[in-house]
């Protein structure tokens, strides 16, 4: 095919998107002229085109097209429906065309008279003579297919590189882009995955190795990039399910014209996104559902007004992303499903037998329309009547797995949900112990961790149901090593961490297991279908040492475990939930033993977090104990005197929003309500009052007491600066000096210190510092009293460090 | 005729895998078991990056893998998109068929039946040419077909 071909085919098909839903559009309003202007064009510079190439058919279609369409532009005609759809049938063929021209196939041999002629004024036959040519149609859509799958199941793909080169927009579509096989795209994919699975083992060593400044840094920009890449290649491989709805308008006008029935479809949802593969996973069981909606769901307008529904139908498809699940619910507000019908039909084909169907709900009744040979239309329409059923769409979704359910009220509509996963392979996710095996949990699931020693964990048996007691609130817990079936662990009951999971459905339960891992990303790979089926994986990860482990489904071990609730007690635990959030006014404080051994509480709004760290962190110096924390200085508190910590030291670190310190704790408790009145105390001044919590006196921390008397900025934003004289011996002798001492070092010419230091004689430059000048000298005696420091008076730079520190943040 | 296949001892019979399905023969390390799946799936194992279902042949066949050895290597597979490892007695050579698959009237016993095509001749001697996508069914697909 050459060049100039190639460019015909991509403008008419650049044009033709345009124009989609100009024309639908135009249809509701015939009178709309900027709309036929478009449609107009579009057929105009087909026609034209086609003149510098030997397509006759193409020809003769485009011009009878364009000929009708300039009678009505020239008002000589009214635009009816009869020739909206004579319209779109040739734009239909005209794309035909187009795909055959563009696979390099010679236009088959036919006739175009009957369009032609259906475009012809005063053409009652149109409409029976367009159904006609459905025959047509098909036989070209199958060319279409068979071109189709000839491309091997190319995608296509935006290209974020420039202007594709010519080449390759033979095969390309109106955007800048290129088409790329799957498996290419699949390749890269796993190529990232696997780059993260590298990067994970390590970090993991170097974790081992210690801190190698050297090799950090440049392992911390690989992290980096590798996350972007990553980000990228998701990206490449999402597309937003708008790409589905738009061919949607067409499909469900030409359908609802079939059958003589009045739809207005609403699309929501259009800007989530999925992946690639699986838009066109869900493309035909989507549509199929619409078929069925719009054929057997949607009365005629005269039976609608009958019931006293408006005339027009409307089918809606919403799509939503929960977690890692994109949730598409198509509902119409036709008939609804019809119970007897389908148990009718469900008993005749022997799907289930006369007694099963006495004892069955409506709602399992209802799902019976996804089991094979099942089909309740009385006549087999061409639209919805293909030879493929919903079990045919049920088994696509599962395929991928994917789910399909159905409700429905009688007369009111009924109501299709299509779950898919978002085959997001990367996901954020916990990995857990039980026994000796480790299992991984995505993180999207979990809402908080609470730890085996804490003791606001109340674990009780009520029958064979485990419950625990959580602030207040009870809630069903299953132990995974029974959920799994693993012999149980030494750990005694009530004694597991806990993992409260929170399911899409808004559900709590918790999970006991014997210990955290680690939390991190995993690479989710597929499982096998014997593995799968067992519905308990969700898929399996690689572990840092390249160890595989498998991932939960938590929904699943849920549903299973019947601790999925319906809709009602749903709408339920919302009311509860607020009653608790009114409760919430009351104050609350964390409760923790001190280094002393007390029971202590402080106020919950003072903590922000909950620190770890070594000993060696932590320096003790006369004027005050302080620990690096994420690389910042805090001042700390809660150590009893001379005394060296040893170990791993857990604080609470507090803030009152400019400042923060930290609280060494010997054992943090559980946040606590302050029920009970506060009693002042005199005595000593960092506590604010004492209170009673579950019969045990607590001490109160004063807050403001605390902060006035340690608190201090974080030492890193309060650094001064010094600047110092651009010489070798500055910078390698002074330099560190004056770090010691806490300033920050700054020298060259254009950056100003909130200090200086000058040499000698050198005159001191005010644009350097508006501060204080230190001026050193070489000689050890003064030779005039000019208030200059020896150089080597350790004591004495270090004190006039120090006063000019103190003068300048006073 | 004159298809190489990899020659593997299952339960003490000589059998044979296409050696087009077989992509690979790896040590099989650590395999980490799945719980609540049948006991013909052995767990997972990691090659490269990719994890693998180990199966065990000896379970998938309805027999006692404890009265075989197991060769610490398995057959790697893919059916159907998914690697498989196959767990086996003995891992042999490469061998070429000098036959077309047979069947034998009376068949090769139930169990047998259910996961082969027939019998291919080679230069060691007749083998049972394994279906692989029957073998990974398991022994409920014979109960459930029964």
């Amino acid at each position: 095919m050459d060049d100039l071909l190639a460019d015909f085919v991509a403008e008419t098909r650049e044009m033709l998107e345009a124009s989609e839903g100009e024309i639908i559009a135009w249809e509701a309003d015939p009178t709309d002229r900027a709309r036929l202007d478009t449609i107009f064009r579009f057929v105009h510079t087909v026609k034209g085109n086609c003149g510098f190439f030997d397509f006759p058919r193409l020809a003769s279609l485009s011009h009878a097209a364009e000929d009708a369409l300039s009678d009505c532009r020239a008002g000589r005609r009214e635009a009816d429906s009869a020739l909206v759809s004579a319209v779109l049938a040739v734009i239909d063929r005209i794309v035909e065309m187009v795909d055959i021209i563009e696979a390099g196939d010679e236009i088959p041999e036919g006739s175009d008279d009957a369009l032609i002629a259906a475009l012809g004024e005063n053409s009652d036959l149109a409409a029976g003579e367009i159904d006609g040519l459905s025959d047509l149609v098909g036989a070209v859509e199958e060319v279409a297919a068979a071109i189709e799958s000839a491309e091997d199941g190319a995608v296509e793909d935006a290209a974020e590189g420039q202007e594709a080169p010519r080449a390759v927009s033979q095969n390309a579509g109106v955007q800048r882009s290129i088409r790329l096989p799957v498996d290419l795209l699949d390749r890269v994919m796993s190529g990232v995955s696997d780059m993260v699975l590298a990067r994970n083992d390590l970090a993991h060593r170097l974790r081992q190795a210690g801190n190698q400044p050297t090799i950090d840094g440049p392992f911390e920009r690989l992290t980096t990039i590798l996350s972007d890449v990553r980000d990228a290649i998701t990206r490449m491989r999402m597309q937003r399910i708008e790409t589905l709805y738009t061919a949607l308008p067409r499909l469900v006008r030409d359908l609802s014209a079939d059958l003589g029935k009045q739809v207005l479809i609403d699309l929501e949802g259009g800007d989530v996104e999925l992946d690639r593969e699986m838009i066109e996973t869900v493309r035909d069981p989507l549509t199929h559902i619409i078929r069925n909606a719009i054929d057997h769901g949607i009365e005629e307008p005269s039976s609608r007004l009958s019931k006293g529904k408006r005339e027009i139908g409307i089918l809606s498809i919403s799509a939503r992303q929960s977690g890692n699940t994109i949730s598409i619910v198509v509902s119409d507000d036709g008939d609804g499903l019809n119970e007897e019908r389908i148990a009718a039909k469900a008993v005749s084909v022997g799907l289930i037998t006369a007694a099963e169907r006495a004892s069955m709900s409506r709602d399992k009744i209802l799902q019976l329309v996804f089991e094979p040979g099942f089909s309740t239309a009385e006549t087999v329409s061409n639209v919805s009547g293909r030879g493929v059923g919903l079990d045919v769409v049920r088994d696509n979704l599962e395929r991928v797995g994917g789910s399909i359910s159905v409700s429905s009220t009688p007369g009111v509509g009924s109501m299709f949900t299509l779950k898919v996963p978002l085959t997001l392979s990367i996901i954020a996710g916990l990995t857990v112990e039980v026994g000796d095996q480790r299992f991984a949990i995505p993180q999207s699931y979990i809402e908080e961790i609470i730890d085996s020693t804490s003791k606001s964990l109340d674990f009780t048996r009520v029958g064979e149901t485990a419950l625990i007691t959580f602030r207040g609130n009870r809630i069903p817990c299953l132990s995974l090593a029974e959920v799994l079936g693993l012999p149980s662990t030494d750990i005694a009951e009530g004694e597991h961490t806990m993992v409260l999971l929170r399911l899409a459905s808004g559900d709590l339960f918790a999970l006991a297991i014997d210990r955290i891992h680690h939390h991190g990303d995993l690479v989710v790979k597929p499982l096998a279908p014997a593995v799968m089926n067992c519905g308990v994986y969700a898929g399996s990860t690689l572990l840092d040492d390249g160890q595989p482990i498998l991932l939960l489904d938590v929904t699943n071990v849920a549903a299973e475990h019947g601790l999925v609730s319906d809709a009602r007690t749903r709408v339920l635990q919302a009311a509860n939930q607020q009653d608790q959030d009114t409760d919430e006014a009351l104050s609350r404080a964390m409760l923790f033993t001190d280094y002393d051994g007390r029971k202590r509480a402080v106020r919950l709004e003072l903590v922000q977090r909950i620190e770890t760290a070594k000993a060696e962190d932590i320096d003790i110096s006369p004027d005050g104990k302080r620990a690096v924390i994420d690389g910042v200085i805090l001042p700390l508190v809660g150590l009893p005197e001379g005394q060296k910590p040893t170990g791993k030291i857990r604080f609470l670190r507090l803030s009152d929003e400019t400042c923060e310190l930290l609280y060494a704790v010997r054992e943090v408790d559980d946040a606590i309500e302050l029920q009970n009145a506060l009693k002042p105390v005199e005595d000593d001044p960092l506590v604010e009052a004492l209170t009673l919590v579950d019969g045990q006196t607590i001490a109160l921390i004063d807050g403001h007491e605390i902060f006035a008397r340690y608190g201090e900025p974080p030492e890193l934003t309060s650094k001064p600066t010094c600047h110092l004289p651009d010489s070798d011996w500055a910078r390698t002798i002074l330099g560190p000096l004056v770090s010691a001492a806490g300033y920050e070092v700054v020298s060259g010419s254009d950056e100003a210190g909130d200090i200086a230091i000058v040499l000698d004689d050198s005159e001191p430059d005010t644009s350097l510092t508006e501060g204080e000048f230190i001026r050193l000298r070489s000689q050890p005696d003064a030779a005039n009293n000019d208030g200059s420091i020896y150089r080597y008076d350790r004591d004495g730079l270090v004190d006039a460090l120090r006063r000019a520190r103190a003068g300048g943040t006073r | 005729m004159n298809d190489l296949m990899v020659m593997v001892e299952i339960a003490g019979r000589r059998c044979a895998l296409n050696a087009h399905d077989v992509s690979s023969v790896i040590e099989l390390g650590v395999v980490t078991p799945v719980p609540r799946t049948a006991d013909f799936i052995a767990g997972i194992t990691a090659m490269r990056s990719q994890s693998l279902t180990v199966i065990d042949c000896r379970r998938a066949l309805g027999l006692d893998p404890d009265k075989f050895p197991t060769d610490h290597r398995g057959a790697v597979v893919t059916i159907a998109n998914h690697s498989y490892a196959l767990m086996v007695d003995r891992i042999d050579d490469i061998n070429t068929a000098t036959s077309e698959v047979e069947n034998v009237s009376g068949g090769f016993g139930p169990e047998w039946s259910r996961i082969t095509t027939g019998m291919v001749e080679t230069s060691t001697g007749p083998a049972l040419l394994i279906d692989l996508a029957l073998l990974i069914a398991g022994p409920e697909s014979l109960e459930a077909a029964a």
